[in-house]
């Protein structure tokens, strides 16, 4: 039994604009064991970036506001913790990858300048220079990297909060000007960037969409954070832009041993990266359990639509299998259960009664994860067409 | 990329080359504004002048006015910048002027940045709440109010009651060093004398502060929508997730950048801050060229036009370097400015 990097208690985000009031996620439990990949997958608008925006409470408070919940990280509830404390608990506690690499890199700085803030803030706080939210425990674990460059091995494997005063003062003597250029230069190869001396001197606007999102992927990692949030990191680039950063972050997972939080549209994207998988729908978080296991029997009729309608090259049937209707507008939900509109398993029950909200906490703290869907008729799921 | 020394310098001396035909028009204009009159102006302006004098009037203003234009550009290009009516010349009275001014407007330059710039990070950071309106109160008071209005109350109900002095650079006529820049604050600086630093810091608090104030608007409202822009970028959101304090992702990651199209508004600000001189240092008894601008267009006296034409080449030379200088730091702030 481990102690979960992150677990979400019945988070409940909302957004309250002038048109109402937009229930964007409703009632999400999950858990990530550390060292554990979890996927979310979900369409466009079911809740997924606010999700990952309301972990390390990256959203705009108003408009959004957390109704309900605990976001406990590493044994800590975030919800209730002040904004001004907020920044404790970014950077080496929780990283993230966002989707857009043309927009997520300040324009006006060098890339040197931006990898080597991040870098900076971890040092100052493995120092104790700085507050941080508090010694993780669970650090990325960069041991699997196979040693290559010996120097990089050495910085990488280094703790992120030295335990005595003497490691606090032998990791000040190491720090030069040189060191954090070497270790900069360290994420960059980390991320398989060719060359990475004249990047250092370069704009994010000279960089291609590929460039900048390896820069991010490094950028994020530098800090070494307890927990990394990807979201949607391939899903602005090209098809092979896309194929490249999906397989240096299949390697990066192998090589850190990570907790990683990774969202997609794409299940084919999360198949590939994850080890649990999460499907959200409007708000919901509507099956939960391990990747295979929701490939190949998925439990909630969503899941099943969807990985229905996944184009193959050996699938003919023609026109491509859709699921009716489209997705409700998440400031009028549907009574009952959110999907039972578009449902061919739809009963009287699921217009009228919600079905309970997935529980994953007690479950999942372990070395497997047990398969939950939230639909009242989810064992006849499995014989549909 | 062009982004070297070289281009930058080719960038500027291509700028200075633009300068010429600017310069030139506004001679041109000021000399005609001055010059072409339908009736014999000399005996209105000068009721109480010698013969001699008016002789001299009639005589220049009886030639055709391309002719008085000619004789006066000559005299110019020659380095002769005229003399008022009464021969006294107008070059060595700028050049003992003109550092007041650069002074002054130095001064409300600063305040303007230091105060205003910051007021529209905190509009754009609470906007739509009440610190957002207060600012948004402050600066437009500023701006709706006329500037000789501002300066009397400054200089007449303000003065008094914050015990800052309200007039003149020191408190002395003539301070017991040499004024070698005519900077009233430099000048004490230079001389190591520290009592009248802090004297001539206090004279030129007051009429900084109205100037500042009254032109402050478009730095806090463009800072304001700047920030407003940059703000929900995702580069802001990355800079958070450093785990950087809010103070400088707002004041480094966001400002920075926000900052490059304020720039270009500060560039205009100081033909605002400049025109405000005319007044202001009416006002305040300010020994700048605003206050000889006032004297040289015949407030409370006779027109100078030798010295109005001089005053507004100063000006105007003054704004467009001002702007090269807005435009330079605009390349500087944006790296994907390219300079040739």
């Amino acid at each position: 039994m481990t102690t979960p990097v992150l677990s979400v208690e019945n988070l409940s985000v909302d957004y309250e604009v002038g048109a109402g009031v937009f229930h964007a996620v409703s009632d999400i439990s999950l858990v990530i064991p550390p060292g554990r990949v979890v996927g979310i997958v979900g369409e466009t608008g079911c809740g997924k970036s606010t999700l990952a925006q309301a972990i390390p409470r990256l959203l705009p408070e108003p408009p959004a506001r957390i109704r309900s919940g605990k976001v406990i990280f590493q044994g800590t509830d975030l919800v209730p913790v002040p904004k001004a404390k907020l920044p404790m608990v970014r950077g080496t506690g929780i990283g993230m990858i966002f989707q857009e690499p043309l927009n997520s890199l300040n324009p006006a700085f060098r890339i040197y300048d931006q990898i080597a803030e991040a870098v900076q803030m971890r040092h100052w706080r493995e120092d104790g220079i700085l507050p941080s939210f508090h010694p993780g425990p669970a650090p990325f674990d960069y041991s699997r990297r196979p040693i290559t460059m010996p120097s990089t091995a050495d910085v990488l494997s280094r703790p992120v909060m030295p335990g005595t005063a003497k490691d606090v003062m032998a990791a000040r003597r190491v720090r030069t000007r040189t060191d954090l250029r070497d270790e900069v230069l360290d994420y960059l190869r980390l991320v398989r960037i060719n060359d990475p001396e004249t990047i250092l001197s370069l704009y994010p606007h000279e960089l291609s969409g590929g460039m900048r999102q390896r820069i991010m992927i490094a950028m994020a990692l530098s800090a070494k954070p307890a927990l990394l949030i990807a979201d949607e990191p391939t899903s602005a680039l090209d098809v092979t832009i896309q194929a490249q950063v999906l397989t240096l972050m299949k390697e990066l997972i192998d090589e850190v041993s990570a907790s990683i939080l990774y969202i997609s549209h794409d299940l084919g994207v999360v198949a590939e990266t994850a080890d649990d998988l999460g499907v959200m729908y409007a708000g919901r978080l509507v099956e939960f359990g391990p990747v295979a296991e929701i490939f190949q029997t998925p439990r909630h009729p969503y899941t099943k639509s969807l990985l229905r309608s996944i184009p193959t090259r050996y699938k003919s049937d023609w026109p491509m299998p859709t699921i009716p209707g489209s997705v409700p507008n998440l400031s009028q939900l549907p009574a009952g259960c959110r999907f039972h509109p578009r449902c061919s398993l739809a009963r009287p029950v699921c217009t009228q009664e919600p079905p309970p909200a997935l529980r994953v906490i007690e479950t999942t703290v372990g070395a497997t994860t047990s398969h939950h869907a939230a639909c009242h008729y989810a064992e006849e799921v499995p014989g549909l067409p | 990329m062009g982004r070297n020394l070289e281009d930058l310098l080719i960038f500027i001396g291509k700028r200075f080359l633009q300068l010429l035909p600017v310069l030139f028009g506004i001679i041109l204009l000021m000399f005609l504004v001055t010059h072409v009159f339908p009736l014999n102006p000399c005996p209105r302006w000068y009721p109480k002048a010698s013969q001699q004098v008016l002789a001299n009037c009639e005589a220049q203003f009886s030639q055709p006015v391309l002719t008085q234009f000619w004789t006066y550009f000559t005299k110019l290009l020659a380095g002769n910048w005229g003399a008022s009516q009464f021969g006294q010349p107008v070059y060595p009275v700028i050049t003992e002027r003109f550092p007041a001014t650069l002074e002054l407007v130095l001064a409300s330059m600063f305040l303007m940045i230091f105060i205003g710039i910051p007021l529209g990070v905190i509009g754009a950071q609470y906007a739509g709440r009440w610190a957002d309106h207060l600012v948004r109160v402050l600066y437009l008071s500023g701006w709706s109010i006329p500037t000789y209005v501002g300066a009397i109350v400054a200089a007449v109900f303000l003065a008094p009651v914050v015990g800052l002095p309200a007039g003149h650079e020191y408190s002395t006529t003539s301070p017991p060093f040499a004024q070698v820049t005519h900077m009233s604050v430099v000048d004490a600086i230079l001389a190591g004398n520290f009592p009248y630093t802090v004297d001539a810091l206090e004279h030129l608090i007051l009429p900084a502060g109205v100037l500042a104030f009254i032109e402050m608007g478009n730095a806090t409202r463009m800072t304001r929508s700047a920030m407003l822009e940059v703000m929900p970028l995702e580069y802001v959101k990355s800079a958070r997730m450093k785990g950087l304090s809010n103070f400088i992702v707002m004041y480094k990651h966001a400002l920075r950048n926000a900052l490059i199209t304020a720039t270009t508004v500060l560039g205009v600000t100081a033909g605002g801050l400049l025109a405000g001189t005319v007044v202001i240092e009416e006002v305040f008894s300010w020994p700048g060229i605003g206050a000889y601008a006032f004297a040289a267009l015949g407030g409370g006296g006779e027109p100078n036009f030798d010295g109005a034409i001089a005053v507004v080449i100063v000006f105007a030379l003054g704004v467009v370097i001002a702007n090269l200088i807005a435009d330079i730091l605009y390349g500087v702030l944006d790296p994907r400015v390219d300079w040739r």
